[in-house]
């Protein structure tokens, strides 16, 4: 993965998970106190890191 | 089963067959079906739907709907989206020909990114994050430059960057890059983004 793919992809995935329309109440989807959305971005993201590291290597 | 939203557009066919077409008023939304158990942070999933929406935009410009928002069904969707649609085909009939584009700015003096644990409180600790990303800036030549592209929309990121959303015609986006250019040779010292192009994200409201 070069670089220019990296900054492409990262940017795909800022605007679709960081713009647009919210609908009230329904952006986070939450059992109990855990808001399970956001909690599997962050394991995209963590995994996004990954694959970026790897790429560069 | 559930649809996970991607965007409202103005014509059904704008949307099938790459997206499943879910009636909203005189609107439609594309929707993309997933199991109910499926999570939505699903890494495989997220990408299929970055995919389809990049291919939506280039069938017609649409309003973006941030991802997170799902429904089972169309009269569940309409019912939740009812009060948009009207702003929404205004915006849709006033935009039709016309895309967004991003750049992104490494502010000129970066805030540092307040710590939590010098704050008693969570609404003060928001407060200084807010207060950190308002405070950044770019070099008012730089700020200039981008603003005279076209119609165009500030906003701060957080203590290290700021970005602009451009409102460009859909036959000026190679146009807009090419000022892109320009500008990295103009501002050699100032590291930007520009991408694009976009869904109707920013001038929505």
């Amino acid at each position: 993965m070069t670089e220019e793919q990296d900054l492409s992809l990262l940017e795909t995935l800022d605007h679709l998970l960081d713009r647009g329309v919210v609908i009230a109440g329904e952006a986070v989807i939450s059992i109990g106190d855990v808001d399970l959305l956001y909690l599997g971005l962050n394991i995209v993201l963590a995994n996004m890191d990954a694959v970026i590291r790897t790429g560069r290597k | 089963m559930k649809s996970v939203v991607i965007g409202a557009h103005l014509r059904r066919d704008d949307v099938e067959p790459l997206a499943a077409a879910l009636r909203c008023g005189d609107l439609w939304l594309s929707g993309v079906d997933v199991a109910d158990d499926q999570p939505l942070g699903d890494r495989e999933l997220l990408l299929r739907v970055a995919n389809i929406r990049a291919q939506l935009l280039e069938r017609a410009t649409f309003v973006a709907i941030r991802y997170g928002f799902a429904v089972h069904g169309a009269a569940e969707a309409e019912a939740k989206c009812a009060e948009h649609v009207a702003r929404w085909r205004r915006v849709l009939e006033a935009n039709r020909d016309n895309v967004e584009m991003t750049l992104k700015v490494a502010a000129s003096e970066p805030r540092p990114r307040p710590d939590r644990r010098d704050f008693a409180g969570g609404a003060d600790y928001l407060r200084a994050l807010h207060g950190a990303a308002q405070a950044a800036d770019v070099d008012p030549r730089f700020r200039e430059a981008v603003s005279s592209i076209g119609t165009h929309r500030w906003t701060h990121r957080d203590g290290r960057s700021l970005e602009c959303a451009l409102l460009v015609a859909r036959a000026d986006v190679a146009q807009v890059r090419e000022k892109g250019e320009q500008l990295k040779r103009d501002f050699h010292e100032v590291p930007f983004l520009l991408s694009g192009p976009w869904p109707l994200e920013v001038f929505v409201d």
